[in-house]
């Protein structure tokens, strides 16, 4: 198993080498002129192009353009992200954890109401419990994010004033900017634990709920399908039955014996949506005005920002082989009969 | 007692309950909590002393030399200042700022050839690290502007009107050495004063100073590892990168706000106040510019009070107007021509799909197709001016009658300009290219950038008009994305581009150069070239006399009327969404972001 996950973990680097290489070889399609487009955004500008292009080198045949970079990298140096101000690096560590906080929050919902929601409705079949999920499955699958979030947004803070948008309040910014808060880790919950200040881990708790069940419902509808699929299966097969046959009490035999074996796909996909949440949700990111990572991506690609597409892809890529690393050790975990080699 | 039971009995008494008092009951609280509680609640101004302004503009750099966009200038107005402002809402009167009196040729201060400018400079000034300044940091502040000369920077705006020449550097990027030298000469500090010598007289120079010339302090630039101001580094610091200058992220002015955090995660910028100011420090103790994407958050932001001015464009006004507690202040003028439909009079036809066939055949344009005048009043006649107006400004704003604005001196209302005519513009098309253009008809595609809903509209009624005019005639109307658009216009491959401009100073000049000189930003992509039109661009420049500038430009308008290089179409005014305990407030159309970003110093709530 050890042996399993170190060999995975080395094929990170060649992975992230390739993701590079194909992007950079695709953004070559574009010429100079519209890459220069980052750096050009009024007609003011227009006569300088030629000179932004010289400036930016954005002329050299592609391996010089890439061995500059790749030189660059192996400095350290991920680049200049034009979108976000600052060096690639510092961006990643800027919008990553809040976008992991926004993840973690959202994902042990969607996965423990996905999980029982499913399993219910798989065991009663067509009652009550499975049309609301069917129900919920359906309204969540096709509601567009940017509506559920304003919807949200609309009563809990514009009517009830309650849950306000932004990641804090003005109270907390004016704090966590000033010498008696030190940020640790950069995840406002936790910093907020660690410097004993209650209030602070509320107001952020507060920011989270909104967008955390924008994402949760919209999420959970495939969890939820899948799972009542997967169960459907299981419960209809024979050592269902023989665990009946020989007495076992049905919550036994639902929740121990079909469901852990159910799991195989719900870890495949529960895994796929953990990634792709901290890979970004711009469009909640961006109702909720939430700092995350998505927001920064997007931008970054809308405007040619090359070295904060890359760094955003580099980054996401390595969560994808590390998401599904964690998928493959799971399968073992629960069905032994998988070996990893 | 059973808990069971204890419920039944609980149950059994809420029942005694008569029905009616208790409605009664409900009926007060809910009259109380809407008679008392809401409107206290409304009245109460949220964080009195702060102020929050809800955008959708990032900063580009907060570098004085360097930005060239409106968002970070909203901060640079507010954290620096130059020698000279405008005073209350005009754009043609100047207070001092700096300097403590305002050049003209009576008090002295501007040499009889016009040569000469003189700024005593103000005792007492102290930038926000406690230096104080001296006129030597106000000669800093200008070489520097004009030195550090960034590719696609605003640093000619100085160098052409101080030194008589755009750039620091020639087309290869080779630094003319010489530039230092002219700089030193040109500006001088005597005694209390700073000495401005131009290369030619240069009218809307005073007017450039007020906008772009602020004061940095040269002894924190050299202790945080900028120019030192020497002779011998300076070509060091010539076109840098961005993030490489102190300036970038920090701020030290003189203004009555300084910054106090950038916070680039959260799109934030706070300002707090000056509490050493020179003049009376602001009542606003801390000025908060937040990046907001989405309308909806910034609307519900500002009417939860939590956002006291927010960004909101013409198309979502009917959604703003008749909140509660939010004030609408509308038909503020503004200094932009925006959106601009350009014809191309020498199309590139390289790999260009745009021109169709490429012929005069019925299936595309030849490259030359826009230069035949009648073909461009044609489509001057065929454009519905009214409707634009309707349909994208929802009636708001005037006919443009040239393309200086109604905001600055040298418009000129009297002008003529096309009528929406169908009638007239067949008669033109009948005429072009020899009566060809009627018989074989035309196809060409016309381009817009992705998003912009004005631009779209205005390219669907230059369509729907003109193929109403005759079958043959075929416009395609497509968006691209912004690079596509920028490379496309740059090599002039668009046989019809829209855009717009916005002013960066005003001035007549900063219109009448790029819309009619054949080296200025527009007629360069278009391949416009009138030497009558180019002539009269560099006579008004030179004349200080407002009188006689003004005849100049009536005639530079006259000729873009018979030439129509372009189209103008509207003077456009904006409004302002901002909740009404805001006091204080006033509009000045020179100030960047306007009217949604203001000059904070005299804001208050209250």
């Amino acid at each position: 198993m050890l042996a399993f996950i170190l060999r995975r973990l080395a094929l990170l680097p060649l992975v992230a080498l390739g993701v590079t290489l194909l992007l950079f070889g695709l953004l070559q399609f574009l010429t100079p002129e519209m890459r220069a487009s980052l750096y050009i955004k009024d007609p003011r500008q227009l006569s300088a192009m030629e000179a932004v292009i010289q400036k930016y080198k954005l002329r050299d045949p592609f391996p010089v353009q890439y061995g500059v970079w790749l030189k660059q990298l192996l400095g350290g140096d991920l680049g200049y992200s034009e979108t976000a101000k600052m060096p690639v690096g510092e961006a990643v560590r800027a919008f990553f954890p809040a976008t992991f906080e926004l993840a973690l929050f959202s994902f042990f919902p969607i996965l423990t109401i996905g999980i029982w929601l499913g399993t219910q409705s798989a065991v009663k079949k067509d009652k009550f419990i499975d049309q609301v999920s069917r129900f919920m499955a359906i309204t969540g699958y096709s509601l567009p994010s940017f509506v559920l979030g304003l919807v949200l947004l609309m009563i809990f803070y514009g009517h009830l004033k309650l849950l306000p948008p932004g990641r804090f309040s003005l109270e907390t910014d004016l704090l966590i900017h000033s010498e008696n808060f030190r940020q640790y880790t950069g995840l406002l919950l936790a910093d907020s634990i660690l410097n004993r200040k209650l209030w602070v881990f509320w107001d952020g708790f507060k920011h989270l709920i909104l967008p955390s069940i924008t994402l949760c419902y919209i999420n959970v509808a495939l969890l939820v399908r899948i799972t009542r699929s997967s169960m459907l299966e299981e419960i209809n097969k024979d050592y269902v039955r023989t665990a009946r046959a020989k007495g076992l009490s049905e919550s036994v035999v639902i929740n121990k014996h079909a469901r852990k074996n159910a799991l195989i796909p719900v870890i495949t996909l529960s895994s796929l949506l953990f990634v792709g949440i901290l890979g970004g949700v711009v469009i909640t990111e961006t109702v909720f005005n939430y700092p995350g990572i998505g927001r920064w991506g997007v931008n970054a690609a809308q405007q040619l920002d090359i070295p904060g597409v890359i760094g955003f892809a580099l980054l996401y890529s390595c969560l994808f082989v590390l998401g599904n690393l964690v998928a493959d050790t799971l399968y073992a975990y629960v069905d032994p009969r998988i070996r990893l080699k | 007692m059973k808990i069971g039971d204890k419920f039944i009995e609980v149950k059994r008494v809420a029942k005694q309950v008569d029905k009616f008092t208790f409605r009664k009951f409900l009926c007060i609280i809910l009259s109380a909590y809407h008679l008392i509680i809401l409107p206290y609640a409304w009245s109460q101004v949220k964080n009195p002393d702060t102020y929050t302004y809800l955008t959708i503009s990032d900063v580009d750099s907060m570098d004085p030399a360097w930005s060239y966009d409106t968002a970070s200038h909203l901060q640079i107005l507010n954290v620096y200042e130059p020698l000279l402002a405008y005073k209350g809402s005009s754009t043609e009167e100047l207070e001092p700022l700096i300097a403590t009196k305002i050049p003209t040729p009576a008090n002295g201060l501007i040499s009889k050839d016009s040569l000469t400018y003189t700024f005593p400079i103000r005792k007492g000034v102290v930038f926000h690290d406690g230096t104080p300044l001296t006129p030597e940091d106000v000669k800093y502040g200008l070489m520097r502007f004009m030195l550090q000369d960034r590719d696609a920077g605003p640093s000619s705006l100085l160098l052409e009107p101080i030194l008589g020449y755009p750039a620091t550097r020639d087309e290869k990027g080779k630094i003319n050495e010489a530039v230092f030298k002219d700089a030193d000469r040109a500006i001088q500090v005597k005694g209390d004063n700073v000495v401005v010598h131009l290369k030619r007289p240069y009218a809307p120079f005073l007017t450039i100073l007020a906008q772009w010339g602020v004061v940095v302090s040269k002894k924190w630039a050299a202790a945080n590892g900028d120019w030192d101001g020497t002779e011998a580094t300076w070509e060091k610091y010539n076109n840098p990168k961005k993030e490489s200058a102190p300036f970038f992220d920090k701020m030290n002015g003189t203004g009555p706000f300084l910054l106090e955090r950038w916070d680039k995660k959260n799109k934030e910028i706070v300002l707090l106040r000056n509490d050493h100011y020179w003049r009376k420090p602001a009542r606003l103790k801390r000025v908060i510019t937040k990046g907001v994407d989405e309308f909806a958050t910034r609307k519900l932001m500002l009417q939860a009070g939590d956002a006291d001015a927010i960004y909101a464009d013409r198309p979502v006004f009917p959604q703003v107007q008749n909140l509660e507690g939010v004030q609408i202040i509308d038909e503020l003028p503004t200094m932009e021509m925006n959106p601009t439909p350009f014809f191309t009079f020498h199309i590139d036809t390289t790999a260009n799909p745009d021109i169709g066939s490429g012929k005069l055949d019925g299936n595309g344009i030849p490259p030359d197709f826009f230069s035949d005048k009648d073909i461009r009043k044609g489509f001057a006649h065929a454009f519905d001016y009214s409707s634009f107006i309707q349909d994208v400004q929802r009636g708001k704003g005037t006919r443009a009658t040239g393309c200086i604005p109604r905001s600055l001196p040298g418009h000129n209302p009297k002008q003529k300009w096309y009528d929406y005519d169908l009638k007239k513009a067949q008669e033109h098309f009948k005429k072009a290219w020899k009566g060809e253009v009627w018989k074989k008809g035309f196809q060409f595609t016309l381009t817009f950038n992705s998003g912009n809903v004005p631009r779209q509209t205005l390219c669907q009624i230059i369509k729907r008009n003109v193929e109403s005019i005759n079958p043959k005639f075929k416009i395609d109307v497509r968006p691209v994305q912004w690079s596509t658009f920028l490379d496309r216009m740059n090599t002039s491959k668009l046989p019809m581009f829209v855009l717009g401009w916005n002013a960066d100073f005003p001035d007549p000049h900063n219109f009448a150069f790029p819309f009619m000189h054949s080296k200025g930003n527009f007629p360069g992509l278009q391949k416009y070239k009138n030497p009558q039109a180019d002539r009269l661009v560099e006579d008004s420049i030179k004349e200080v006399i407002p009188a006689k500038r003004k005849a100049i430009y009536a005639k530079l308008l006259q000729l873009e009327y018979e030439d129509a290089p372009h189209l103008v179409l509207v003077d456009t005014v904006r409004y302002r969404t901002q909740r009404n305990w805001i006091k204080g407030w006033y509009h000045n159309p020179v100030f960047p972001d306007s009217p949604y970003g203001s000059y904070f110093y005299p804001i208050y709530k209250e």
